[in-house]
This record gives C-alpha cells, sequence and structure tokens, in this order.
C-alpha cells in the first residue's frame, strides 16, 4: 500500500474519510447557484416572429411552385439574416420606436436570426428581461425589416406569418437563468472540485499512518497498534461499569490464574 | 480499583482485560519478548517525538500488561516536568524520582503500592529546576542498577523526544526504547528527527507502537472479540 499505488479501495477510502467535507462543498456550491439563480440573475425572456420569404409571383408562372424559385429564396435568406444584423435595419428600429430607449449595439446582441434547413422561413428571436417589450421589439424589427426590404432588393418578397403577443394569455417563463442546469452545472463542478481537495490533502497528509509508513521513513518494526480508546469501552455509564467491575474482577483473577 | 478516575488515561487492561485494546497490549508485550534473544531487555524506555501521544497512556497499560503475567513490575514516572503516573493510578506524588535522586527520601519511601497486584509505581515526585541533569546523574544509573535486582521489569515514561533531552539521556541507560507514534498527527520527517535522537545516543529501539489507530484502519486485527 505505498503512495504510488493507490488501489481501487484507497479512493474509496480517501473519498469516504473527507466525505463530509465533499458533501458540504457540493450543498454550500449548489446553494449558492440556486440562490444566484432564483433572486439575483435578472431573468431573461424571449419572444420571436417568424418571415416567411417567398418571391411575388410576378416572374414567374401563377399557380405553380417552381423548384428554383425556392431554391434562391432559401439562398436569400442567408442574406436576408445578416441585413436584419445591419444598421439599415438596427438604426431604422432605434429611430422609429425611441420609446425603446435603446441602442443599435443593445438592439445586436438581443437579437438572433435563424432559419431551419431548407425552408423559406425564418425566425427573429429577440431576448430581454421583460416579456412585452422583447416582443415588441421583435414586432418593431420584423416589421421594419419587411418595410425596408423592398427598397433594398426591389422585391416585394417578405410576410411576417406570426407577431410575437405582447400580451399573451399565459405569461411566458424566463429561459435564463436555467435553474436546473445551473444547479447540475454547480453540482457536477463542485463534485469534481471536492474529489481533488480530497485527494489533494490525502496527497499533501505526510503523517504516519501505516506499519508500512513506519517501516520505510523509520526503519522501525510496528510492535503494536493501539485503537483509540473510549469508543465502547469508555462509554460505559456508572451504573453499567459497577455490574461490569464485579464481574471483571472475578474474571480477571481468572485470567491471572490460567497463566 | 475501586477508585477509577474519571480521565481518559484508564488503565483499559484492568478494568477490560477482554477487550481487544487489551489484547493489544498484551500483544505489545509479547513482542517484545521475543524481539530480543540474546540480551535481556530489564528496563524499557517509553517515549515519543512530541506531547500527549498516548506514552504515559501505554506506559501505564504495558506495565499492567506484564503484572498479569505474574512479573514484578515498576513502573517510573520519568516525566519530570509534566508528570502524570500519580493522577492515573490515585497516588500521592509527595516522594518519588526527584526525591530519590535528590536523597531526600529513600527507595522504600517512593515505591508505592498501584493496586494492581505485582505492579508497584514510582511517581515522578515535586518537579526539579534540573530535571536533565538529575536524569544524567550518575545517582540515577545506580538507582537504576539496585532496582534491576528487586523487579523483573522496569517500565519509564518519560518527556517527549524533540522537546527536552531527558528522553535521550534515560534511552542511554535503559535496554530498549519503545516509540509511541499517534496516528496520523506525526510527520513523517518529525519522527525521523526523533528516531536520530535516540539513535545519536545508542539506544536499543524496540519498535513503534502507533497508537490512536481508528478502528477502521485496522479492521486487519480480526481478533475483535474473538471467543467471547
Amino acid at each position: 500500500m505505498s503512495a504510488q499505488e493507490l488501489d481501487l479501495r484507497d479512493y474509496f477510502r480517501i473519498v469516504r474519510k473527507r466525505m463530509w467535507m465533499i458533501i458540504s462543498i457540493v450543498i454550500v456550491a449548489c446553494v449558492i447557484a440556486g440562490v444566484y439563480s432564483l433572486y439575483i440573475k435578472n431573468p431573461v425572456y424571449e419572444a420571436s416572429t417568424k418571415i416567411i420569404v417567398n418571391q411575388t409571383p410576378t416572374q414567374s408562372t401563377v399557380g405553380q411552385l417552381d423548384l428554383n424559385q425556392i431554391n434562391t429564396n432559401i439562398q436569400l435568406i442567408n442574406t436576408y439574416k445578416e441585413i436584419i444584423k445591419t444598421p439599415a435595419i438596427l438604426d431604422a428600429v432605434t429611430q422609429d420606436y425611441p420609446q425603446f430607449n435603446i441602442t443599435t449595439e443593445e438592439l445586436l446582441k438581443k437579437v438572433n436570426v435563424s432559419s431551419v434547413n431548407n425552408t423559406q422561413v425564418m425566425t427573429l428571436v429577440v431576448r430581454d428581461n421583460s416579456y412585452p417589450k422583447a416582443a415588441e421589439i421583435v414586432n418593431a424589427i420584423s416589421q421594419v425589416f419587411k418595410e425596408r426590404i423592398p427598397s433594398l432588393f426591389n422585391v416585394q418578397n417578405v410576410s411576417i406569418l406570426n407577431e410575437a403577443k405582447v400580451d399573451p394569455p399565459i405569461q411566458p417563463g424566463p429561459v435564463e437563468p436555467n435553474v436546473i442546469m445551473n444547479l447540475a452545472i454547480a453540482f457536477i463542478v463542485s463534485l469534481m472540485i471536492g474529489l481533488g481537495i480530497a485527494f489533494l490533502l490525502e496527497y499533501l497528509d505526510d503523517t504516519l499512518k501505516t506499519e508500512a509508513d513506519i517501516e520505510r521513513y523509520l526503519g522501525l518494526p510496528t510492535i503494536a497498534m493501539i485503537t483509540r480508546l473510549g469508543q465502547d469501552e469508555g462509554k460505559t455509564s456508572p451504573a453499567d461499569s459497577h455490574v461490569q467491575q464485579a464481574r471483571k474482577a472475578g474474571e480477571l483473577d481468572h485470567v491471572t490464574a490460567a497463566k | 480499583m475501586s477508585q477509577q478516575p474519571n480521565k481518559q488515561r484508564h488503565l483499559i487492561t484492568v478494568t477490560n482485560p477482554r477487550s481487544p485494546v487489551s489484547e493489544a497490549f498484551r500483544a505489545l508485550r509479547t513482542n517484545i519478548d521475543f524481539s530480543s534473544i540474546d540480551e535481556r531487555i530489564q528496563v524499557i524506555m517509553v517515549t515519543s517525538s512530541g506531547p500527549e501521544e498516548g506514552k504515559s497512556t501505554v506506559s501505564a497499560n504495558l506495565a499492567a500488561a506484564y503484572a498479569q503475567a505474574d512479573k514484578k513490575v515498576l513502573l517510573i514516572d520519568g516525566d519530570l516536568r509534566k508528570p502524570t503516573a500519580h493522577k492515573t493510578f490515585t497516588l500521592s506524588n509527595r516522594y518519588g524520582l526527584s526525591s530519590l535522586l535528590s536523597q531526600q527520601a529513600d527507595q522504600t519511601d517512593v515505591i508505592q503500592d498501584s493496586g494492581v497486584p505485582n505492579l508497584s509505581i514510582m511517581t515522578s515526585g515535586p518537579i526539579p529546576p534540573n530535571p536533565a541533569e538529575m536524569m544524567a546523574s550518575n545517582r540515577m544509573s545506580m538507582v537504576l542498577q539496585e532496582l534491576r535486582q528487586r523487579f523483573d521489569m522496569i517500565l519509564i515514561d518519560t518527556p517527549p523526544l524533540l522537546a527536552v533531552t531527558d528522553a535521550q539521556i534515560v534511552a542511554s541507560k535503559s535496554d530498549g526504547v519503545i516509540m509511541v507514534v499517534s496516528y496520523g498527527k506525526v510527520k513523517r520527517d518529525i519522527a525521523v528527527k526523533a528516531k536520530a535522537n535516540l539513535d545519536r545516543v545508542g539506544a536499543k529501539m524496540l519498535g513503534v507502537v502507533l497508537n490512536n489507530v481508528k478502528r477502521k484502519a485496522s479492521e486487519g486485527y480480526y481478533y475483535y472479540y474473538y471467543g467471547n
């Protein structure tokens, strides 16, 4: 059982020895993470609109879906995704809606545009500390985008599929902070840290503990191992020890006589 | 043994001879008896590197274990700085080793009956100003020589090795030295230094007693209440 070759049982022993330290580190970390997520961190709400990109059927035959046309639209979505995030659109939003009291840079951080692969639909997502404001902003951006795109592209091919509801019947929950996720992360990270500290302490502990230690460092044999007194022996109650005393006296004589 | 002091330092070998701890002390006795073949080990010193490692408990219990083996045993409290034997055995410390060495009392005054059959105690006596000089004196050697005639086994409890020099001096006058090491309390280099101190005076090291071992750590000792 030398220090170099710790076997699995030693690992268990080390963990079991400092179990309470590890558990308390984990509990403290989880409590901090929980309090932070629930009470300190401002919740973030998310509101989204969907925009469909569809060429107005001026160039193409009416009533017939052209595959090339659809592909072009899909390609266009990538362009639009970038356009939304340019000052061309966002500056217009900040100017047209002064009630948001927001700069273009702040707006840029809140906006996220995505599209599902090979569809003509793109999703505009805005995050904010208040849900109604997020919904208003996302609607405003969609509206401005729809109004501005013909001037940029000369085509009327954008329509808003659904607007974000500013006042939905059921208040949506915050998307951030994700309490369960934060707790899980705190749990795992603190568990790792706790185990790390436990093993580090064990490694740094250079006190003599085993016969092997004594043999190795002192070159002396261990001629006795005396366990800690008073676990059961010392804890006899006074009344109990009287009974034992009487019995013990007889036994002691018996033992010495037998020798 | 009716007056058991409510101290943690109690004589487990007397109060509970069947406990595994008492068994460990008997094993210690056996190991010492067999550790030397040619030389007779009669004067054993018990010491440790630092304080509170259990020197007095080990020496008192080992003395009792020897007494139970029908040997005439004398336990000397050689710790003239922080004596404890008189507390363990609830004896008077008015006369003791220091009074014997300073010739204020003679042997019959300072050797007291412990209450355990075959076991006699010499307490420390009043704390002198110069314990190390007393221990180093020729008188100490003479006293030990005389006591060798009267007792089968003499155990000397001493102060910690690294604190004062007393233990080194006594080691040079004894046949064997037992070093008590408290489990998980003594750092390697401290223990090595203590052992080097003993080696320097040519002490015969009998071995180490690992004290205060947690019961779980000693699970290998499966005689726990064997045959009870």
